[in-house]
């Protein structure tokens, strides 16, 4: 009965990183056909079925006339009525290419375009009579005077494509300057586009690491020499992460789970191929964001094993609880004064920047893709604007806005930064026996917390009491080896499925 | 005001949630317009002109930056553009004659600058109908379905210019898969 129900569950706890892949996967495979399916491209035959008058079994035929005219900025009307088909430019020479009729089901014994010219120029164009599909005589092409043409086919059969070709000279046409501007862009050459597809984000990343390093050098710290052995205050490893790092990450989640089992709130379990953590004591003196995570971890248990974080870590795609842990860290940092704004609200300023650039680039993109076809070069504009919309994004994490007093807090931080990471190794005494356990915390948001380890590594070491294992003989490399992976995977896992933009 | 600020911040909010799902989506579908447009795509056979080998329905994977990179060559099966209607029909059909080529149909047969052109993709008793004698331009190709009693093709329409000839079929892939060179 176990059996069956670990298997139950085994089916339900499917990763979020699976659970994107199927879905995108799921969608690619929907895109790709349906964007495929789309085009049937003709193995045209000549349909035998029309029998041997070529009216295909009407008996109702029927004479009938167009008149066609092209106006001087390049739009068609057919019977008055404006056409969809514009005069196209093709290299020197403009080009108005046009079905007039097209597989209509209806048998015509004679069809007559006559088209008016936009200048009197009948006598210099070029012309190319295409009759699809029909059994009839070919079409026939004459000047009736100096601005006036007429196409006559005859015999059409109900399939049939009629299409008169008309070649101007260049600059017979003048096309509004919207138009002109679009023929002249579209006229440039993919390399042409290419380049400026890559220059678009180029410049954006080039001009964001100008402000970042500008601003940064605005509020540099400049390089900290001193070395401090004792924590500058006592504060969350989180704020100090965030005050570091400026953003809330898988480390700063990692290091409050340490901390947490450090002050004995919760136990760290390490089994054969497994972790499991369980609750301690109620501690009143817990801060919000801890207690939410807490909660994330435990719901209403006090003991969760990798099988239960994994199922509530993967519940939902996102998780509120986590972006509340990390809302309550950047508060709680901008409360203290080491940010001008909370970073989390200045990183959705750009953020959203980013995504509504990033979608007018798409847009633009896929609208170019379908209205210039042959392809749409015109189209990388837009890739690289959606492109640097990313690079804004992304960047202005890095912008700082920590304020003076943050400056200075972070200063001392990197002095005992420097302790942390000093390569020299911490001599043996009775006193200095938990000293690794007690800032472990703070070297994994401080990046040091190998550095650290290393340090300690001539002591005899002893498992903390926080830390249960059915390990025997566990050595300092044996811990660190064991320990990192299980925080860094919760932390990352937990991380990665907070909700964007949660406010 | 506040209602305001509510349906902003609920943009701003569910906005955050769409970027972060819709990136992935958003890459995977750019990836596919890039591949699709400029690279690699599919068409379905419609019709029975290049019969007895590309059939009706058939799926037909086609590159569509062969002819960017390189001239069409003569027998490849193209992509084209119907000069009849070219942004609406596409045609399947192929390339027999190339630039400066002057092509007869005389006879059941095709030559070739005057030489009887041999075509091992036909079946051998068939014959080439709709006798007639094309000289192509610089820009022009000459292009025929391979069912030649039953195909609209440049035996009625006429050569057609480069810029109508899209790209290269590669290889059948559904209902059976078959290279296109092969047949």
């Amino acid at each position: 009965m176990e059996v069956k129900n670990r298997v139950q569950t085994k089916r339900i706890a499917i990763g979020v990183y699976w659970r994107k892949l199927i879905f995108m996967s799921g969608v690619f495979a929907i895109v790709f056909l349906g964007l495929s399916s789309a085009q049937v491209f003709k193995a045209d035959s000549i349909g035998t079925d029309l029998g041997s008058s070529g009216t295909g079994g009407y008996t109702d035929s029927s004479i009938k006339f167009f008149d066609v005219k092209i106006k001087s900025d390049g739009s068609i009307y057919i019977d008055n009525k404006k056409s969809k088909y514009r005069v196209s430019m093709v290299g020197d020479i403009e080009e108005m290419r046009i079905p007039i009729v097209d597989n209509v089901n209806k048998y015509y014994s004679n069809i007559t375009i006559n088209l008016e010219l936009p200048k009197e120029i009948a006598y210099s164009v070029g012309h190319e009579e295409l009759l699809v599909h029909s059994v009839g005589s070919p079409m026939t092409f004459r000047v009736v005077d100096k601005s006036h043409v007429t196409f006559v086919a005859s015999d059409v059969s109900p399939l049939a494509t009629v299409t008169p070709v008309i070649t101007m000279p260049k600059g017979t046409i003048n096309p509004p300057v919207v138009v002109k501007m679009l023929n002249y862009m579209l006229e440039f050459s993919a390399t042409l586009w290419i380049i400026i597809g890559v220059s678009i984000p180029l410049a954006t990343l080039i001009f964001m690491i100008f402000l970042v390093s500008s601003r940064a050098r605005r509020v540099k710290i400049g390089t900290v020499v001193a070395e401090s052995s004792l924590p500058p205050m006592a504060l969350p490893p989180a704020l100090v992460g965030v005050l570091y790092h400026q953003n809330v990450g898988a480390r700063e989640l990692a290091a409050t789970l340490v901390d947490l089992a450090l002050r004995k709130n919760i136990y760290i379990m390490d089994r054969e191929r497994d972790f499991a953590f369980a609750k301690n004591k109620f501690d009143s003196r817990l801060l919000s964001f801890e207690k939410i995570l807490l909660s994330k971890i435990f719901k209403d248990n006090i003991f969760s094993n990798r099988e239960e974080i994994e199922r509530r870590i993967n519940n939902h795609l996102y998780s509120k609880k986590i972006s509340l842990v990390t809302g309550g860290i950047y508060s709680l940092a901008t409360r203290l004064g080491y940010f001008a704004v909370n970073p989390q609200k200045s990183h959705l300023k750009y953020q959203t920047l980013g995504i509504f650039g990033f979608f007018i680039g798409i847009g633009g993109f896929i609208l170019a893709l379908r209205q210039f076809q042959d392809p749409a070069y015109f189209s990388f504009f837009w890739l690289g604007m959606a492109v640097s919309s990313l690079i804004i994004a992304t960047a202005a994490r890095n912008i700082p806005i920590r304020t003076v007093v943050g400056q200075e807090a972070l200063m001392s931080w990197m002095a005992f930064r420097n302790f942390l990471s000093n390569p020299e190794k911490i001599p043996y005494s009775y006193g200095n026996q938990e000293t690794f356990q007690k800032y472990l915390p703070y070297a994994i948001v401080l990046d040091c917390e190998v550095s650290w380890a290393r340090r300690f590594s001539e002591h005899s070491f002893e498992v903390p009491s926080w830390y249960m294992t059915n390990q025997t003989g566990m050595g300092l490399q044996d811990f660190c080896l064991s320990l990192y992976p299980i925080v860094s995977y919760v932390g990352r896992s937990m991380a990665a499925i907070r909700e964007p933009g949660f406010k | 005001m506040e209602f305001l600020k509510y349906i902003f911040n609920k943009i701003i909010y569910g906005g955050g949630i769409v970027f972060d799902l819709g990136k992935w989506l958003i890459v995977f579908l750019v990836a596919l317009l890039i591949i699709n447009t400029f690279f690699i795509s599919i068409f379905f056979v419609d019709g029975a002109s290049m019969e007895p080998n590309l059939h009706d329905e058939e799926a037909i994977l086609w590159s569509k930056n062969s002819y960017h990179i390189r001239t069409p060559e003569r027998f490849d099966v193209a992509a084209v553009n119907a000069p009849s209607d070219p942004t609406k029909k596409k045609y399947v059909k192929r390339i027999v004659g190339m630039p400066g080529d002057t092509i007869e149909i005389r006879g059941g047969d095709v030559y070739l600058d005057g030489k009887l052109l041999y075509e091992d993709y036909l079946p051998s008793d068939l014959k080439t109908n709709l006798d007639g004698v094309w000289t192509l331009s610089e820009n022009q190709y000459f292009i025929i379905g391979d069912n030649r009693p039953n195909s609209n093709d440049s035996r009625s329409f006429g050569p057609v210019d480069k810029r109508f000839i899209l790209g290269k079929a590669i290889t059948i892939i559904f209902p059976r898969f078959r290279l296109i060179k092969d047949i």
